[in-house]
């Protein structure tokens, strides 16, 4: 968390990015998070299961909507709640499955926290990759450092918008966990 | 959790059908205690039904009383004249007194009630005496409440043909823990196990969710998420919820509550009508009671009422009253009701656009102002028809009942959930005073969270864990819930051992409270984790938190770990 703070003021001084791309903070719509996403399928690979939201969520791709968030929530909710499950040997890990894909769908589920876990994704299947195929990733690399960067800057902008209390103080409290 | 079966006589006579399932699990009831009436409701096989009392009533008034030796309920009671209600000798709007503390501004409103609630401002229990042979016989809630789930448990039992043991009771969104702990002590007397205990407004979204899936299962619709506002507003809680409803699914995004009713407006009214008297002649007077109380009933059907009573003594009121006197006698408590709404929404994050349903239940939502409130604020035309008023909320209970006790129906009708939310905010005392949000409102239901807090002075070796829940900035502001000490914590300069302070809340929403304490580098807590289970204190005494402040001062306080930059 700290490096990434650390690393997004960095790219904030590049000259050339911040030119590129003074026109896109007014848009941190579900496009432009969907595009982002896309980048990162191709490297999530190796992903392991328990830590990836989507894959908590059973979802097939990143750039699911929000609309199919919520169905995975709710359809995992039916599945899997406490409440429904009757053994009550089973009810330990069905508590602990619920939290843990409750957690999922908060983040997915806000447009802000969505975003920024989009990039933390991202960062760390790019440090994967890096440790595996070094060669390989070299091209890569520069498109996907751009990705990056812009992402982490996105959501820079993202906090100094006024957005809602409730909003900041979410993104707040997911940085101290 | 749940009771093993029971083997019933009289289930011979139903249908081979069950035979089959002989681990036939018992179905839990619903039950929703209001402040002036209650009722039960089951579910029996393909749908919910209301339970009627011998004089085929569904809902019955919620009042004991304590006339005759052996205390009767309203269940099947007939009172000869309502103003034996008011004579002293029935205790009821017991939901107003229950687990409340008599430095309460509810319990004191409930001192113009005819029978004794005496309160000494001390932070204790009040006094509560009904008056039987002109002697006060002291009683307490919990008791007045447990006589009558008594008699609705008998009730049911005879119109069953089957023990009952579980119930799912519903409670208002303002409820504390320590409250809901008082309703089961008091179900416990009466020989009850609760399930659950439901939020009211939570059970009507449960109702919406399996109404909306039969909706769905008819036009073969897509079933997209629906987001309903639910407004209840009874005689003694208006409770507000946010659900987001999709599959049969319904997920409660927000709660607010508050303990203003049919009883404030009836009190307000009393009070406009008879300005210059005390507390305790309004008390005396059942009949000014009785007749302002049809007054308000009228007013939500007329504009205005002819209000013509003798009340002895030489006083007598003679007075036209308008819907618009009502209204600004009341004012306050609308603005109150209004506020609730704004902040559930805002809570849920949901723009008044994206409501695709208000509902308004509750013995209030016949008033006029109340309906047109609420359209004004959720910016609606209609409001939703599909539910009875007053039936809505027990039916959720009932639903709820048979879903937590594992019943399926063949048709889908109980393939429904409920994904609750915390109404308050759960955390500890630390920085000083100040309240530390462990758990915040509105966090869904089963729930896990801790926050790393540290010591506030060199070699401190124990630290007091003072866990309260509210929306207080300051501990003072809140429900005090428990206290427990960690000892052994090794000795080091302050702000270095980490104090991890853990709650978890199960489905059941039991509540515990986990701390352990890890010093930097360890992998492993230090001493062993302390679990405790809350609400620890008993009659919701806030002065214990007081009385430890006096004899350890800030020697055992905690701190919130500043984030490292």
């Amino acid at each position: 968390m700290n490096f990434s703070l650390s690393s997004s003021l960095k790219g904030s001084a590049n000259p050339l990015l911040s030119q590129k791309k003074p026109t896109k903070p007014s848009q941190i719509n579900p496009k432009f998070i969907s595009v982002s996403c896309r980048a990162t399928t191709t490297l999530s690979t190796g992903e392991n299961e328990t830590t990836n939201f989507y894959k908590v969520l059973s979802l097939s791709s990143n750039n699911a909507s929000f609309d199919e968030v919520k169905r995975a929530y709710k359809s995992m909710a039916l599945q899997c709640h406490p409440d429904i499950c009757h053994n009550p040997s089973r009810k330990a890990e069905a508590t602990r499955m619920f939290v843990q894909f409750h957690a999922a769908y908060t983040t997915l589920s806000d447009p802000v926290l969505r975003e920024k876990y989009d990039c933390e994704l991202g960062l760390r299947n790019f440090g994967k990759m890096k440790k595996k195929r070094n060669l390989q990733c070299s091209m890569r690399k520069g498109w996907q450092d751009q990705i990056v960067e812009l992402k982490k800057r996105s959501s820079c902008r993202m906090k100094q918008r006024p957005g809602s209390w409730g909003s900041r103080m979410r993104a707040q409290n997911m940085q101290h966990d | 959790m749940a009771e093993p079966a029971y083997t019933v006589a009289s289930d011979s006579e139903t249908i081979g059908e069950e035979k089959s399932s002989s681990v036939f699990p018992e179905i839990a009831i619903g039950i929703d205690i209001g402040t002036s009436q209650c009722s039960v409701a089951f579910w029996n096989g393909s749908q919910v039904e209301l339970l009627k009392n011998t004089r085929n009533q569904k809902m019955m008034r919620s009042y004991v009383t304590f006339k005759d030796e052996i205390p009767s309920g309203g269940v099947s009671n007939q009172l000869s004249h309502e103003n034996e209600m008011l004579s002293g000798a029935a205790i009821f709007n017991m939901k107003r007194l229950i687990g409340r503390v008599d430095t309460d501004p509810v319990v004191h409103a409930s001192k113009s009630l005819p029978f004794l609630v005496q309160t000494l401002d001390i932070g204790v229990r009040p006094f509560v005496a009904a008056l039987v042979n002109n002697v006060w016989r002291s009683t307490t809630p919990e008791e007045v409440l447990a006589i009558y789930l008594v008699e609705l448990r008998a009730m049911a039992e005879i119109q069953l043909k089957r023990p009952i043991r579980n119930a799912v009771l519903s409670i208002p969104v303002s409820f504390s823990r320590f409250q809901l702990t008082r309703i089961e002590r008091a179900c416990a007397m009466a020989g009850l196990h609760v399930l659950r205990l439901m939020p009211e407004p939570t059970a009507v979204a449960l109702l919406y969710a399996q109404q909306q899936q039969l909706t769905v299962h008819e036009n073969m619709g897509s079933g997209s998420e629906k987001i309903a506002l639910i407004f209840n507003m009874g005689a003694g809680y208006c409770d507000v919820a946010v659900s987001a409803t999709a599959g049969g699914v319904s997920q409660i995004k927000a709660l607010a509550g508050s303990p203003v009713g049919g009883e404030d407006l009836l009190q307000n009214m009393m009070r406009h009508l008879l300005p210059n008297h005390g507390i305790n002649e309004i008390k005396s007077m059942g009949l000014l009671r009785v007749t302002t109380q049809d007054a308000i009933h009228r007013l939500s059907l007329q504009t205005s009422v002819q209000i013509d009573v003798d009340l002895g003594k030489g006083l007598k009121i003679c007075k036209v009253v308008s819907r618009e006197e009502f209204e600004e006698v009341n004012r306050q408590i609308f603005e109150k009701c209004e506020n609730l709404i704004v902040q559930c929404l805002h809570d849920a994050k949901v723009e008044i656009e994206d409501l695709t349903d208000v509902i308004l239940v509750g013995g209030c939502s016949y008033i006029p102002k109340v309906r047109n409130l609420v359209k004004s604020i959720c910016k609606k035309e209609e409001l939703y028809t599909g539910m009875n008023t007053l039936e809505a909320v027990v039916c959720g209970a009932a639903l709820e009942g048979a879903v937590a006790s594992g019943i399926s129906d063949p048709f889908g009708n109980l393939d429904l959930l409920t994904i609750q939310a915390t109404p308050l905010a759960i955390g500890i005392r630390a920085d000083g005073n100040n309240f530390i949000p462990i758990i915040p409102r509105n966090t869904a239901m089963p729930s896990r969270r801790d926050v790393v807090f540290t010591t506030v002075r060199d070699n401190q070796t124990e630290a007091l864990i003072i866990v309260y829940e509210g929306e207080g900035k300051k501990v003072e502001e809140n429900h005090l819930l428990g206290y427990f000490k960690i000892m052994g914590i090794p000795p080091a300069p302050k702000g270095v051992p980490e104090i991890n302070v853990g709650m978890d809340i199960d489905t059941s929403n039991v509540l515990r409270v986990l701390a352990g304490v890890i010093l930097p580098g360890a992998q492993h807590p230090v001493i062993p984790v302390m679990e405790v289970r809350m609400p620890t204190v008993d009659d919701g005494h806030g002065w214990c938190a007081a009385a430890l402040h006096r004899t350890y001062g800030s020697n055992l306080d905690l701190e919130t770990v500043q984030k490292k930059i």
